[in-house]
């Protein structure tokens, strides 16, 4: 098994797939020493954005990897309209992709509330700390309280760093 | 000789520092590495991104290595 981070937002990124980094890697970017073993990406759920995410793994032999049977991922225009989710396993790891984040919301709001980051091979839209925090509070599972814990103590830490306020003139 | 001091110092781990705020300290109450998150943030975010890859390849190979073994 693999999960080559780098090379699967590489490829989305080549295919121009619209999307923004969300979960475990996001909590990587600010900090959290937790190793995830999946990319989870917010995206556009239109039938364009899905044929370019069909585009960017297709030679991966991607596979609905929750579905019982593992099917392929085989987009047909009807299954493009009913997708909230794709949950892919592909040669490079595993894909999840969302329609919307809770706590913070659809594409367009999780777009909105993204950040750049420039990583040594690109620049990737990333869930802001603020959102990310929301997001793990609104999901609240036992691993997402852990996060949330290690995020509130880093943005604690953060906000301690950063130089004070310029007086207004 | 040993200072016992030193010695102490080297046994009891991570020390929360007193002026740390109640995030920082409650997380520490909760048990978590603090020194890991101390690390982490003295590195840039493409870094941080970069080290975890590199320990995803190191724990994906010992998993990979310990099924093998199973099959064995």
């Amino acid at each position: 098994m693999t999960q080559n981070n780098e090379a699967l937002l590489g490829r989305l990124q080549e295919n121009y797939v619209q999307f923004v980094v969300i979960g475990g890697v996001c909590s990587v970017y600010y900090g959290v020493p937790i190793a995830t073993f999946d990319l989870d990406i917010c995206c556009r759920f239109d039938e364009p954005n899905l044929r370019r995410i069909e585009a960017a793994v297709g030679d991966l032999h991607p596979i609905h990897r929750l579905a019982a049977n593992k099917l392929p991922l085989e987009l047909t225009s009807e299954l493009c309209l009913r997708l909230k989710n794709l949950y892919l396993q592909t040669d490079l790891g595993i894909l999840d992709c969302l329609s919307e984040v809770a706590g913070v919301g659809g594409y367009e709001e999780v777009l909105r509330q993204s950040v750049t980051g420039e990583l040594l091979f690109g620049k990737f839209p990333f869930l802001t700390m603020d959102a990310l925090i929301a997001a793990k509070q609104a999901v609240g599972r036992d691993r997402d309280l852990e996060t949330l814990k290690h995020l509130r103590a880093i943005k604690e830490k953060l906000a301690h760093k950063a130089p004070p306020p310029k007086p207004s003139a | 000789m040993l200072d016992e001091a030193l010695i102490e110092q080297l046994n009891r781990g991570y020390i929360c520092p007193p002026d740390a705020g109640p995030a920082w300290r409650a997380a520490y109450e909760a048990g978590i590495d603090m020194s890991l998150i101390e690390h982490t943030l003295e590195l840039t975010p493409a870094e941080r991104l970069q080290e975890h890859q590199q320990v995803l390849d190191f724990l994906l190979s010992i998993r990979g290595a310990g099924l093998a073994n199973d099959t064995e």
